[in-house]
């Protein structure tokens, strides 16, 4: 049973940050007579080695059982006054602390008012506290296994970090080729272009023992908890297998003809076709939605490489961390904004990039509809920062530094073409800074709107009106060829993810880290981690980054060996249960389920599974399911304080 | 006079339903008539209020209260039964609650006497009298005391001390005969404990419980008035409000086996602070959609929302101290 309760309240001043709005001593003051305070001080920083050092000694001298810090946020030094009141031998969840700066004295501008709302805050931290009882953590094996989902840039990243550490790692790609979108990006700064990034990643991938890639696969069933998560693969069937030596004689036979989606549209491909240059793995691969299976590339392969009976494969993997690593969709124009879609030689930036790389459709020269312009424009913002009806209202990041580069380009290869940047503003944050210098040195153009320009299209071509805000005069562009610079948006097939694997998205659609501060690349389901633009726009380094940053937390997680879960789980009253099946569905991390006791069916929490979120308790119809360190009475204890009594 | 333990029985804004329970024992009355004395039943027997007050203090064993207090006169004789009581129970969910005419509560006392007076459409009251308000009233030349309408109608508990409870609209004749049993048996309960019932929600007793599917979600509620549930399936699960979850068992789910969803007259299980704010959260959330807005147009759709949640536990709800405020 709870013992009787001996609290200590220990009131921080946090230098001036609190004690400047909040009459600290008059807290303590008043603690001292609140039920079951037995002592009560105020200190200039109580998380400091001396503050800890009196919470200690306090605890030991009046044989306190709870202790009560009034401070900041828990998020901050919950962590380190819990380790203080454990090495004072109290159960380190015997504490309760009260949010005096970051909820009053950060918050308020009345001394006064500021100090009586401190008062009420650690008079409900002291009624909450009294009821507190000890919690323990448990601990589980973990899996040295990881599963990376996606095989760009960033997920080839984390994936090459953990198998260096020594983990297993699965990485899973839903195309038939790794690299990603920055395998197609074209040119980057330094005369390097993404295809580089990747080769040298792939070159790594293919090296090492401890990497088991597999392309054309997805992962359609995820389960378990941190450490011992259950996942399911499916491996589509590729066709064709490593007996390919990508001599081409296939592709020649095939008689099915699509848009090549690795060209963006600008050449086409056949059924049976190899990705790009260095696609991974170097095989062919058969596109089994367009495919008709009439058999002319079996009979072309002079290696017997093709197998049209090929099925699809299961992997159920046991893996202790999973890191999503999706990227993103490029934002596709409606038809209409800006004329997209009017005209061909209205195209985005993503397919310039095609044609400006050497193994794009015209080996890097820029001919649009049959020509090399005269005279091209770049349009910033498109799908950005609000500048039209369905644009997003995030920058995109990326797209001011890449328009400079091709626009440097184009200007190093032709240097008559006239070329033309409609901006904003031009955000070429960091380093690439110097990319604005070089374009104008190359005597590019920047024309700077507020009001997003018209385009028009004329029977001699594509027209451009817009008011110049420098010069302060309406301008009128003749171009024969015009370049959105589309931003990144989340990917469409994004909703699938987050329904297997219950991350979950923000307000912009990209998938949400907890904090990005406090727990960045972390989504809020421990033990899944998040990389690269499928939290939202990053360039080619900051996914890379993102990659390394997802590995070092993975590895922290497992390299334990086991994982230890916060005590703050639902816990089921067997005896009060029902078996009404309300709490059931709501959970949204699946840790419910019901078991038969004593012929009875109740609801059963998994520990390990378990966030600690609330939703069950909170609307369990019996009370059957309380929610530890949350307990109905605890919170009830809270609230009467708050009112003074007035409910109950 | 013998040593049997002496019973009362009284009842105060009540249908009268908790009387006939006592009678639904059956032979089973015969049985309690022999084990005790009844010393006052003004419903059924001829004992005056002064033969109460003529016994000695704590001389009753026990008081079975039903009802709630919504007049002067039921004060007045549930504090005499508390003083010549050993112990109170509150019978039936008026008394431990305040009931359906607690749902009164959402209205002023002059709202209701007008209301109940002079404006209901089958009432016809030309000289507009209305019960007097001072306590008295005039018969010819003679003034008589009558009981006033108190401002609001309180549970039991609020006017006097409860021993235990015994849930239901009324208490069932098991429920009741099980709450004897522990009253007789000389091993009492905690006091404060509701006895008779169980201590789970009716789910566990409901014959239907075990076709409810694991992930209970609906579009919409229905209605008895326009549907007609399938007897095999979870009223629940067919999108009746059954309030089954949220209710205290031990009627051995009466209503569902007669195709009628749980209305909960058996209240909160322990430790439950407020029975409708519970109802309405469980009901919210197994409404099938991501969007607020959605949950809220299929609330809105049912009639009467606080009828529903609060239909016996209003004036004990968290709502109360609102509804005093909205009043004045």
């Amino acid at each position: 049973m709870i013992q009787e309760p001996r609290v200590g309240v220990f009131i921080c001043h946090c230098g001036h940050n609190i004690a400047a709005k909040v009459d600290v001593k008059q807290v303590a003051d008043y603690a001292k007579t609140l039920p079951n305070v037995i002592v009560s001080h105020h200190y200039v920083f109580m998380c400091s080695t001396v503050g800890q050092e009196l919470i200690r000694e306090e605890i030991k001298k009046h044989n306190l059982n709870r202790v009560v810090v009034a401070a900041c946020s828990p998020s901050m030094h919950e962590p380190t006054f819990r380790t203080a009141i454990e090495s004072a031998g109290l159960n380190k969840y015997l504490l309760e602390m009260a949010n005096i700066r970051e909820h009053c004295s950060w918050a308020h501008s009345d001394k006064e008012a500021a100090t009586e709302k401190a008062k009420d805050l650690v008079r409900m931290a002291v009624a909450k506290a009294s009821l507190l009882e000890p919690l323990e953590e448990e601990e589980f094996p973990v899996s040295p296994t990881v599963l990376v989902l996606g095989g760009g840039v960033a997920g080839m990243r984390a994936a090459i970090d953990l198998a260096e550490w020594g983990f297993n790692v699965y990485l899973v790609e839903k195309n038939p080729t790794l690299g990603g979108r920055a395998a197609l990006t074209g040119w980057l700064t330094n005369n390097r272009r993404g295809a580089d990034v990747v080769n040298n990643l792939i070159n790594k991938i293919v090296d090492n023992k401890n990497i088991h890639v597999f392309t054309n696969a997805e992962l359609v069933e995820f389960s378990g908890f941190p450490g011992n998560f259950k996942a399911k693969i499916k491996v589509n069937p590729r066709f064709v297998n490593e007996k390919c030596i990508l001599c081409g004689e296939c592709e020649i036979e095939c008689p099915i003809e699509v848009s090549n989606e690795y060209q963006y549209g600008l050449s086409r491909r056949k059924a049976i076709f190899f990705p790009f240059k260095a696609a991974y793995p170097p095989i062919y691969v058969i596109d089994q939605r367009v495919c008709i299976k009439c058999g002319e590339c079996v009979k072309a392969c002079q290696y017997g490489a093709i197998n049209l009976a090929e099925q699809s494969l299961t992997l159920d993997l046991n893996v202790g961390a999973i890191v999503i690593a999706t990227g993103y969709d490029p934002y596709h124009p409606p038809k209409g904004e800006y004329a997209y879609g009017l005209h061909n030689n209205i195209i985005t930036l993503f397919q310039l990039e095609r044609l400006l790389d050497e193994d794009g459709p015209t080996q890097g020269k820029l001919i649009i509809g049959g020509a090399v312009p005269k005279r091209i424009a770049f349009i910033l913002c498109v799908g950005s920062r609000n500048t039209t009806p369905s644009s997003k209202n995030y920058c995109s990041r990326m797209c001011c530094t890449s328009t400079l580069i091709n626009a440097i380009k184009i200007k190093e290869k032709y240097p008559d073409i006239d070329v033309y940047v409609l901006y904003q503003d031009i955000n070429t944050y960091g380093n690439d800074e110097t990319l604005y210098e070089q374009a104008g040195e190359k005597l590019v153009k920047f024309i700077k709107f507020e009001k997003p320009p018209t385009v028009d299209i004329s029977p001699e071509g594509i027209v451009i009106d817009v008011y110049e805000t420098t010069i302060q005069e309406e301008i009128s562009i003749p171009v024969d060829a015009l370049v959105l610079s589309v931003g990144m948006v989340p990917r469409r097939d994004q909703n699938e993810l987050i329904a297997t694997t219950r991350a979950s998205c923000g307000e912009d659609g990209f998938i949400r880290e907890v904090h990005l501060k406090l727990n960045p690349v972390e989504a809020p389901t421990h033990g899944i981690f998040l990389a690269g633009a499928v939290t939202g726009p990053k360039n080619i380094i900051e996914s890379i980054r993102a990659g390394s940053a997802a590995a070092s937390k993975v590895a922290t997680l497992l390299s334990e060996g086991k994982v230890r879960t916060e005590p703050f789980t639902a816990n089921v009253n067997e005896e009060r249960c029902s078996g009404c099946r309300i709490c059931v569905g709501l959970c949204p991390y699946k840790a419910i389920s019901l078991r038969e006791i004593n012929d009875r069916m109740v609801a059963y929490v998994e520990r390990a599974l378990c966030m600690g979120c609330g939703t069950c308790s909170a609307a369990c119809p019996s009370g059957a399911m309380q929610q530890y360190g949350f307990k109905d009475i605890q919170i009830m204890a809270q609230v009467v304080a708050a009112t003074g009594g007035g409910i109950k | 006079m013998n040593n049997r333990p002496k019973v009362a029985f009284y009842w105060c804004a009540s249908c009268g339903g908790c009387e006939e329970a006592v009678v639904d024992l059956a032979e089973k009355i015969i049985d309690v008539v022999s084990l005790v004395d009844i010393v006052f039943w003004p419903v059924a027997m001829d004992y005056k209020l002064s033969d109460v007050e003529a016994l000695p203090d704590n001389s009753i064993t026990v008081s079975f209260i039903n009802g709630g207090i919504r007049l002067s006169e039921h004060e007045k004789v549930v504090r005499l039964l508390r003083q010549k009581s050993k112990l109170v129970v509150a019978y039936g969910a008026c008394a431990c609650w305040g009931g359906i005419p607690g749902l009164a509560n959402q209205y002023s006392r002059e709202e209701i006497l007008e209301r109940v007076y002079l404006t209901t459409p089958t009432t016809a009251n030309p000289e507009k009298i209305m019960p007097p308000q001072d306590g008295y009233a005039k018969l010819g030349d003679v003034k008589i005391e009558v009981p006033t309408f108190l401002p609001e109608l309180k549970p039991l508990d609020e006017v006097i001390d409860v021993d235990y409870y015994i849930p239901g609209c009324p208490p069932t004749p098991e429920v009741t005969w099980n709450a004897i049993n522990v009253l007789l048996s000389g091993k009492l309960p905690d006091k404060g404990t509701v006895i008779g019932a169980s201590n789970r929600s009716l789910c566990d007793e409901c014959p239907l419980n075990k076709t409810k599917p694991e992930n209970v979600l609906i579009k919409e509620f229905k209605r008895v008035v326009n549907y007609s549930p399938r007897a095999d399936t979870c009223l629940l699960a067919q999108g009746l409000p059954c309030l089954g979850p949220v209710t205290r068992g031990g009627c051995g789910a009466l209503c569902v086996k007669a195709n009628m969803p749980c209305t909960g007259c058996f209240g909160p299980l322990e430790n439950i602070h407020d029975y409708g704010g519970k109802a309405l959260s469980f009901l919210a959330s197994i409404l099938d959609y991501e969007n607020e807005e959605e949950i809220k147009r299929e609330i809105s759709k049912l009639p009467d929302v606080s009828g529903l949640i609060y239909k016996y536990t209003l004036p004990k709800s968290l709502l109360k101290n609102l509804l005093r405020s909205v009043r004045k």
